[in-house]
């Protein structure tokens, strides 16, 4: 069985999840192929841009009409610039049918969405994992907070996530390297905030995976550069480069293949297992296999389920997975692009120094437990800051000239803004599923996606501005703006759901482990497995699913049930 | 309305660019930018960011910066008005000064901006969401972009930070002292 095409474990993926899938693989001792689909990014090395400042940009950062012209998703949002553009994948190689408005902000390479992700890093909380029981809604998820919580101190601990001490049973906490400084305007508008709702509503500094010091084997700090998105060359934020792929390689243990495509799961009816993987060369187009005794699906949300809708289609057509029906169903992301912003009078004689990569944080305080019933279910957090304005405003007073130039080269008035993530709840009918007739230059069939925010989203909408301006209002913030943009699902990227976990396999894709049903060595742990989706920012979530998954997973191999 | 006050007909960006060079045309006439061009927009540019004790738009080679991002960034109608505004910039010199934008001293280059500007913020604040913005918005903003994107802007005119280290949310400031930016 030792030939090259043999591992003990295969880990589909390479970013958040499967860098973590890696690590604790390899260090419990088993022989682990990491598949990536895209090409290598080097850590430190290959951060082209880490060190460029702004004027090296042909086009300052911009976007060029040809950007725009070529990359038709990714230019609904912000990913669309010149900085870090070879970090997400290309729109005209990996379509997919939109039959209503998606927005699927890919990174295919070395890394995934690890190297580009904003960094915000929340625990759930027990009213999270209960939710759906609660309101009776979908269905339960299979685990509770108190079993996850030792996942979160292990991961949390490892990352290096940076966060203040609260004591919130909405925003549980954890284990904290110190946290960032509010500066002095938001620590005004907090005091405000607290005095004025009493205590019931509360800004804390955000919570986000930048080292504020130094940890076992990332020996630099955060330098305030704020310009984590480029790749840091000081290690200081976690990526799966800066932080998981360096353990797993340390162990000897893992085998990193890129630009390996998985096309199917290959499943064994005898064993009603899975084998291994079928690999197509997204270069040469050659097909290669490789075999395990456990695979574990970390491709993201979407392509996780991508994979298992195209596996065992002989056995199930609608794919590995698919036997309660659920599969591809229930895409969740959050709601967002909405809040408020306002002036903050006087502070003329302070400033701050530094570019802080993180802002402040408004946990939930909606429909918590005892609270006011709203016209929808779940709630919504804030993520904002308070800054003083640069060389980009308008000075209406001003024309053109000396006086305008020295003008703009001092800051301006302070100003304070917040913007929402609101919950989205888990409707079966949003879904994705696999095109009849479109392929992908691979000759893959694409994904169609059937997704949209319903009446509870909607109305979630209307308070999340409300309650911005108010609370900046009640803050003594001046000149209150606030306003919904408007958001397409997908726009948080924040992905979850498609293969969601539950207690019954009749309605679920996963058990409690993340063990596919109907092939328990086939473990799914990326934003795939979410069973309901919260308001905080996901990714700390699959990182402790993911590591629980791996330590359930070797023992499992030990006792011989997988 | 561009295309009328042009006589031409206003094409896709890449054709457009491909299609209709002319190397001798005057200010604002040909297709891409040739040197006399981004000598035009230096001075236009400088005029708005003169040097002081701090660089002018000339030093962070705004002209040049002005003419990429026309030609690379610009949908084909913005890259039209941007044309005719050179255009107009120069005729409105003439008007005022008797002579074009390049023969007039600093002092007529100055009063004239100054009255464009005015008329620009006045026609800004009137008018309605789809109406296409003032001519001379477009040099305003791209100087003012350019120049704070430059190395010349930063290092001269901004206490530029680009490895911080640390960050302080209350130091105190007093007037006069430099807005900060990094490297992004």
């Amino acid at each position: 069985m030792a030939d090259n095409n043999t591992f003990d474990a295969i880990v589909v993926g390479s970013g958040i999840s499967g860098g973590w899938a890696a690590k604790e693989l390899t260090e419990k001792g088993l022989k682990v192929l990491m598949l990536e689909r895209g090409h290598h990014i080097e850590h430190i090395k290959d951060y082209a841009d880490t060190n460029k400042p702004v004027w090296e940009y042909p086009h300052r950062g911009g976007r060029t009409r040809k950007m725009v012209e070529d990359y038709p998703v990714l230019k609904r949002d912000y990913p669309l610039n010149e900085r870090n553009l070879s970090y997400w994948a290309s729109d005209k190689d990996s379509p997919y049918v939109e039959k209503k408005p998606f927005g699927w902000f890919r990174g295919y390479h070395t890394g995934g969405r690890s190297l580009m992700w904003g960094r915000q890093s929340y625990r759930w909380s027990e009213q999270d994992y209960e939710a759906n029981a609660k309101d009776g809604i979908a269905i339960d998820w299979p685990v509770r907070y108190k079993e996850i919580a030792p996942w979160y101190d292990y991961v949390e601990s490892f990352a290096g996530i940076s966060g203040s001490l609260e004591g919130l049973p909405q925003l549980p906490d954890g284990k904290f390297l110190p946290p960032m400084e509010m500066n002095v305007v938001e620590k005004m508008v907090a005091e405000k905030i607290k005095q004025h709702y009493n205590n019931q509503r509360t800004m804390i500094i955000g919570r986000t995976a930048n080292l504020t010091k130094e940890i076992p084997g990332r020996t630099t700090a955060c330098q305030f550069r704020n310009i984590c998105w480029n790749g840091c060359i000081f290690g200081a934020y976690f990526s799966t480069q800066s932080s998981t792929l360096p353990a797993a390689m340390k162990t000897g243990n893992l085998t990193l293949r890129n630009n390996s495509i998985v096309t199917e799961v290959i499943y064994d009816k005898d064993t009603k297992k899975a084998k291994g993987v079928r690999v197509l060369d997204a270069v040469t187009n050659q097909t290669y296999e490789f075999f395990s005794k456990i695979v574990f699906l970390c491709a993201s949300t979407f392509n996780s389920t991508w994979i298992l809708m195209r596996s065992a289609t002989d056995i199930w057509p609608d794919g590995l997975g698919s036997s309660s029906g659920e599969l591809g169903h229930n895409v969740m992301d959050h709601h967002l692009k909405l809040g408020a912003s306002g002036d903050v009078e006087g502070f003329e004689d302070r400033y701050t120094f530094g570019f802080r990569p993180n802002g402040i944080y408004i946990p939930r305080f909606r429909n918590l437990p005892g609270g006011e019933k709203r016209n929808y279910i779940r709630g919504f957090g804030y993520q904002g800051a308070a800054s003083r304005e640069g060389w980009g405003r308008q000075i209406a007073e001003l024309n053109i000239g000396a006086e305008l130039k020295d003008a703009l080269g001092e800051p301006g008035k302070w100003t304070m803004g917040v913007g929402g993530f609101g919950e989205m709840l888990p409707y079966h009918d949003n879904k994705i599923t696999l095109s009849k007739d479109k392929k992908d230059k691979w000759g893959l069939p694409v994904l169609e996606f059937d997704v949209e925010f319903k009446e509870n989203e909607k109305n979630m909408r209307i308070d999340i501005v409300n309650d911005a301006k108010e609370m900046l209002e009640a803050a003594g913030i001046k000149n209150v703006r606030g306003g919904d943009g408007g958001c397409e699902p997908g726009w948080g990227i924040h992905e979850m759901g498609t293969a969601r976990m539950g207690k019954d396999q009749k309605t679920s894709v996963l058990n409690k482990w993340n063990q596919v049903w109907d092939a328990p060595n086939v473990y799914v742990t990326d934003g795939s497995f979410m069973t309901s989706a919260s308001c905080v920012n996901p990714s700390l979530s699959y990182m402790a699913f993911t590591a629980r998954a791996v330590d359930h997973a070797v023992s499992e191999l030990k006792k011989m049930n997988v | 309305m561009v295309a009328a006050a042009t006589g031409g007909v206003v094409i896709g960006g890449e054709f457009f660019l491909a299609g209709c060079k002319n190397p001798e045309a005057g200010v604002g006439e040909s297709a891409t930018f040739g040197e006399s061009d981004i000598a035009f927009l230096d001075e236009v540019a400088e005029t708005i960011f003169p040097k002081t004790s701090t660089p002018g738009a000339k030093d962070a080679k705004v002209g040049q910066y002005m003419s990429v991002m026309v030609t690379d960034c610009y949908e084909a109608k913005d890259q039209q008005a941007f044309r005719d505004g050179m255009k107009k910039i120069n005729e409105a010199c003439d008007k005022m000064h008797k002579h074009g934008f390049m023969k007039a001293s600093p002092e007529q280059r100055k009063e004239l901006l100054v009255s464009l500007d005015k008329e620009r913020a006045e026609y800004q604040k009137n008018k309605k969401k789809e109406d296409p913005n003032h001519y001379f918005q477009y040099f305003k903003q791209l100087t003012i972009m350019g120049y704070f994107t430059s190395k010349e802007g930063r290092e001269g005119a901004t206490n530029y930070q680009p490895v911080p280290g640390r960050y302080q949310g209350d130091i105190p400031y007093k007037k006069g002292d430099k807005v900060q930016t990094g490297l992004s």
